[in-house]
């Protein structure tokens, strides 16, 4: 049988958070190619990056956000196209949510951190549609035309799948946390 | 030097990890996410469409088989098969399961079930029943990546199968994309059908692409047609890759 938590060493248990942490974010980018009826509104899906990369912001350092998030955005142009890339925006979010937390504006529960990503949603598509527009591959009108639909499926469905990726995660890392000080 | 050291002993584990998980997101970007494209093919592959879907789709190919004989009759009038076509054949074609989407929310791409192993390469042309839906443009052992048609990064050359007049179709969302035509004036009206053009040398010549929706001929940047796709790209499930005639990588990065 597996021994319970406290029982473990320090190492094993970091060893083990580390790999339920970057295990979690292969499950984010699984999730990413998906359409399911109920996952998606006008052909978009939530943008699980964002809720992973909101999730580990929200008690951390801008720099630990940062680079959260230049690795998501790393992922991310692997599975789509590397131009232009999503590490901008994903890092921006990253510093952004540390900023917030840092401010005391806004408490870590459930639906501070589903209105932090449904802000981020937005956020994180401005920087894409300003890429785009910079790459000058797709002309202004269209992208404007684009952005509203995009932006605001992206921030409600993301908003309100948070809890599943942030609840377990938070648990997790909360209770990490304690078994190690 | 003594606080470097002291700042190493603190944080080398930190430090160390941070750029383990760089170097490894790095690698991700550089494989184009191989290694996760391919374990997403094998967790799916339960959920995956199943062949008997296909047979409702026949009904569809009538139509595209209809639009393809106008084609090629309105091509024999002109007596266009007198002029050297760069042809690309389409004779071997292997059917995909549609098994993801875009992984973000402004690109127009596909992931099918099939990759390298299957003989697909980077520029194989993409249809299904009713015309054409992309081009591959990565491929990992068992799973290929298509940008496509309706991708407004996706620039293809048509000609209006009426009146062979010529354009640029750039994708514009899942339902519709827009030409830009070469003349000031061009013989088009609503309904006509678009298919691929003869000068094209990524798709092969003549494969239907939708029907004209709507004219925008005194548009500023010159006369504009709206094209309404025939395949159904918000919902499809089955492909044909066509084998035969794939392009090279350099001529899919160049001018379509």
């Amino acid at each position: 049988m597996v021994k319970p938590l406290k029982h473990w060493s320090p190492p094993s248990l970091n060893l083990l958070n580390y790999g339920i942490t970057a295990g979690s974010v292969l499950l984010c980018a699984l999730a990413l190619p998906l359409r399911f009826p109920g996952l998606e509104l006008a052909g978009i899906s939530p943008h699980w990056l964002l809720i992973w990369v909101v999730t580990w912001s929200v008690k951390r350092s801008p720099l630990q956000g940062a680079i959260a998030g230049l690795c998501l955005g790393l992922i991310q142009d692997g599975l789509t196209a590397p131009q232009p890339t999503h590490t901008l925006s994903l890092a921006l979010v990253g510093i952004l949510t540390s900023g917030l937390n840092k401010q005391r504006f806004i408490q870590e529960d459930l639906i501070s951190v589903a209105l932090i990503v449904f802000v981020m949603a937005f956020v994180v598509e401005g920087v894409l549609m300003a890429q785009f527009a910079l790459m000058g591959d797709r002309t202004l009108t269209e992208l404007w035309e684009r952005q509203p639909q995009v932006a605001l499926s992206s921030a409600l469905l993301s908003s309100l799948w948070t809890p599943v990726v942030y609840y377990p995660l938070n648990r997790w890392w909360q209770h990490v946390h304690k078994l190690l000080s | 030097m003594y606080f470097l050291y002291r700042w190493w002993g603190r944080y080398r584990v930190v430090v160390v990890l941070t750029l383990l998980c760089i170097a490894l997101a790095w690698s991700i970007r550089r494989t184009e996410g191989a290694g996760i494209v391919e374990l997403y093919r094998l967790m799916t592959l339960p959920v995956q469409p199943n062949t008997a879907k296909q047979e409702q789709l026949i009904n569809a190919r009538t139509w595209e088989l209809q639009q393809r004989l106008q084609e090629l009759e309105a091509r024999n009038q002109a007596l266009q098969s007198l002029l050297e076509d760069p042809q690309i054949q389409q004779d071997r074609a292997i059917s995909a399961a549609v098994i993801g989407r875009s992984a973000d929310h402004w690109w127009h791409q596909i992931t099918l079930g099939r990759g390298s192993q299957d003989g697909i390469q980077v520029g194989a042309v993409v249809a299904a029943p009713g015309g054409l839906v992309g081009r591959v443009t990565q491929v990992s052992p068992h799973t290929s990546r298509v940008l496509l048609v309706s991708d407004p990064s996706s620039r293809l050359g048509v000609t209006i199968s009426r009146s062979r007049r010529m354009g640029i179709l750039r994708g514009q969302d899942e339902r519709v994309g827009r030409i830009d035509f070469f003349e000031k004036d061009p013989d088009v009206r609503e309904g006509d059908i678009v298919v691929t053009s003869t000068l094209s040398r990524l798709f092969p010549p003549g494969v239907p692409v939708g029907q004209i929706q709507e004219l925008q001929l005194d548009a500023a940047s010159g006369p504009q047609a709206v094209v309404e796709f025939s395949v159904p790209i918000a919902n499809l499930e089955w492909v044909s890759i066509y084998l035969d005639g794939q392009t090279s990588e350099a001529l899919v990065t160049s001018e379509p």
